[in-house]
């Protein structure tokens, strides 16, 4: 039965304390980043390397995350399904989570960490978030109806942002 | 030396109600209609205390949902 709740921090919690390499994407990004937006998932962009995917896994198991799209039966990730570019959309028992191998014009974990920056999540934890400026710039060439939509928001933060810093 | 501290106390206040007055100066909304006001709010907040409220609004979306099934 899917979780009515989610827990964002506790997933973020367990892949630190995994020490996998992830950089959180998305929507959550963009608020950790100050965007007044709402998301329901959580999207990161893993590290492909061989030992980070069997801590991937190890800290999947610990929250059962399972793929979302079968409601009928429990099917659980394997070592093999964390090894791709594609994206992988799976239920946890804190809430949706989707692990992303790349986004936008397939970019990896290597290409979007010099545009990550390292953000205090509370409870002693920092995780690896993707620069609202790269954010928005992989929407931008993604171009899909949804992406426009948010699109002038993280504009205006990123633009609030720098009026900020400028003071 | 008295004179200058109180000469101190009394900027003080001044200061803050100038970039009080800044901030009342600031536009609302941006020109494609973005609410800057909650965007000025949610960047006076800190990432911790932003994902404590992006996951209190989850939950009560996600709760209303589940008490309405057939909305």
């Amino acid at each position: 039965m899917p979780t009515r709740t989610s827990n964002f921090r506790e997933i973020l919690r367990v892949l630190a304390e995994q020490k996998v390499q992830f950089i959180v994407v998305g929507g959550v990004a963009a608020v950790l980043q100050g965007a007044p937006i709402q998301t329901f998932d959580l999207d990161l962009v893993h590290s492909r390397k061989p030992a980070n995917l069997a801590r991937l896994l190890r800290a999947l198991e610990s929250i059962d995350a399972h793929f979302r799209e079968h409601k009928d039966r429990k099917i659980k990730p394997r070592l093999s399904n964390l090894d791709i570019s594609g994206h992988l959309l799976l239920a946890t028992s804190e809430g949706p989570l989707d692990v992303l191998g790349t986004i936008g014009e397939e970019l990896g974990y290597s290409d979007l960490k010099t545009d990550s920056v390292l953000v205090d999540i509370g409870q002693g934890f920092r995780v690896r978030v993707l620069k609202l400026a790269k954010y928005i710039e992989v929407k931008e060439k993604l171009g899909r109806e949804k992406d426009k939509a948010i699109l002038p928001i993280l504009r205006r933060t990123l633009e609030e942002k720098q009026r900020q810093k400028r003071r | 030396m008295k004179t200058k501290k109180r000469a101190n106390r009394a900027a003080k206040p001044r200061r803050r109600k100038l970039s009080s007055a800044k901030a009342n100066s600031l536009p609302a909304y941006s020109e494609d209609g973005v609410d800057l006001t909650l965007i000025r709010w949610m960047l006076s907040l800190t990432p911790a205390q932003r994902l404590d409220i992006l996951q209190q609004n989850t939950n009560a979306i996600l709760e209303i949902r589940h008490a309405n099934p057939h909305l």
